[in-house]
């Protein structure tokens, strides 16, 4: 049951590697969360912070009212732990069956997940991971390896998520769900660009295509297709 | 230690030398005291509780059984501590380097290969164990015998893959046997008296304590 005050708080969280290093601060509240940022800024590096797998250098992490997180890593391969998709979801406390329909793959669970191709592992992974509530849900590229069609059904399926905190990491640059607010990895540290769409205006490494918007005066109200294919066309002047 | 082929040689003496006796592993601890870092490495100190845990427990058997688990424990745990210092010194290149300086850019060049290919995979299985263990957090699983195996499965499944890849790179760039490579040793002076005391403690451990005082009979 999720609880209506939650957060996740970062109170000038620093992580370090060599010269590299990632400051981060803010408050992550029931929501879709967008974090963006480049390849090596730190994102997943953030999310494993945040899943509380990796300890920072100084600063803290409070999760205020959450009381169950599960955390989606880039990589689909690095969640397996059964060597068939039988044994796989049973290890989710899941059934086959219904996470093969949901994944919308018509293979044997007595398959071995490694036989599957990336995207397909993906998939499976996804459909595994969104088949629960949690109160935080932390999501490293997942978008990754999927072709648009699933690109977009799973921004439908993270934009139907009602409870809890949902943070995306993510250097997509076409598909996104609805988002509530907007953060971004900027010079080594986190900024909060605040609610959407106001926070849109203050996004610096935006996609090409959604600045283009935001130049010509034309800011989509959030980032769903349907909403930047709007803003797309009150700039050529259609309804 | 900068150089390799003193690594490697006084690791195989003194591996030896505790193995043999109680002595040997005397002498080998107070090398190891003198000329390793002990156990500071992040690398080494993971490993340590659990590989003392399973050689004690295979002395309390000896123990159990009438034997002298004691001698057994010191000797195995000497034996674990060069083990390790051993893996926390080495750099990817120094196996490749060593066999072609002993045994030849053929014969040798392929035995440093394997050799590579073997830190490589272990390196590999760490990695992999710490993201089963991940994994089983984020499911809520309790690590334990239970999912031992599926997890040793699932390590080993990985290990396969991984060895199929490497042999497709190396047949993809023609590899067939031997190579070319000029290795280069920086040797200082204190790796010279530590290859020294190795030869010592191997001594030390094969010829007995009493033959070391013969002129006082």
């Amino acid at each position: 049951m999720a609880v209506p005050g939650m957060r996740l708080f970062l109170d000038r969280v620093t992580m370090e590697r060599g010269a590299w290093s990632l400051v981060a601060g803010g408050t992550f509240s029931r929501g879709i969360h967008l974090v963006t940022g480049s390849v090596g800024s730190g994102k997943s590096t953030l999310a494993l912070l945040m899943a509380g797998l990796c300890p920072p250098v100084r600063g803290t992490v409070d999760r205020d009212g959450i009381q169950s997180w599960m955390l989606s890593t880039q990589f689909p391969e690095f969640h397996i732990t059964g060597l068939s998709i039988a044994e796989e979801c049973a290890s989710w406390g899941l059934d086959t069956d219904v996470i093969l329909r949901s994944a919308g793959l018509e293979i044997s669970g007595d398959v071995s997940p490694f036989s599957l191709s990336r995207g397909e592992l993906k998939r499976l992974h996804i459909a595994c991971v969104l088949s629960r509530q949690y109160d935080l849900l932390l999501l490293d590229e997942p978008f990754s390896s999927l072709d648009c069609a699933e690109k977009e059904r799973l921004c439908r399926e993270i934009t139907s998520r009602e409870q809890g905190i949902t943070v995306v990491f993510t250097h997509e640059q076409s598909a996104f769900p609805r988002v509530d607010q907007l953060w971004e990895i900027a010079g080594g540290e986190l900024c909060d660009l605040g609610r959407v769409p106001d926070a849109i205006l203050r996004w610096q490494y935006a996609p090409a295509l959604i600045k283009r918007l935001v130049g010509v005066g034309r800011c989509p109200s959030n980032l769903t297709p349907d909403e930047i294919q709007e803003a797309a066309c009150r700039m050529h002047g259609y309804d | 230690m900068q150089d390799a082929r003193v690594r490697l040689g006084s690791a195989a003496l003194l591996s030896v030398a505790a193995f043999i006796s109680i002595e040997g592993a005397c002498a080998v601890f107070l090398w190891w005291l003198v000329f390793t870092p002990h156990v500071r490495s992040a690398r080494t100190r993971s490993v340590l509780p659990g590989m003392l845990a399973l050689i004690g427990f295979v002395a309390i058997l000896i123990v159990i059984s009438g034997g002298n688990g004691f001698s057994y424990f010191v000797r195995m745990a000497l034996v674990l501590f060069i083990g390790i210092w051993l893996y926390a010194e080495q750099t990817p290149g120094d196996f490749l380097s060593v066999a072609v300086w002993a045994f030849g850019k053929r014969t040798g060049f392929d035995m440093g290969m394997i050799g590579e290919c073997a830190m490589q995979m272990a390196e590999s299985l760490s990695r992999d164990l710490t993201r089963i263990q991940t994994a089983m957090k984020l499911k809520r699983q309790v690590w334990g015998i239970k999912n031992l195996v599926p997890a040793i499965l699932v390590l080993i499944h990985d290990a396969m893959i991984r060895a199929g890849d490497i042999t497709e790179l190396l047949a993809t760039r023609g590899y067939r046997n031997g190579g070319s490579l000029c290795p280069v040793f920086r040797t200082s002076a204190r790796d010279l008296v530590a290859g020294i005391c190795a030869i010592c403690a191997l001594i030390f451990a094969i010829i007995p304590v009493s033959e070391f005082f013969i002129l006082y009979r």
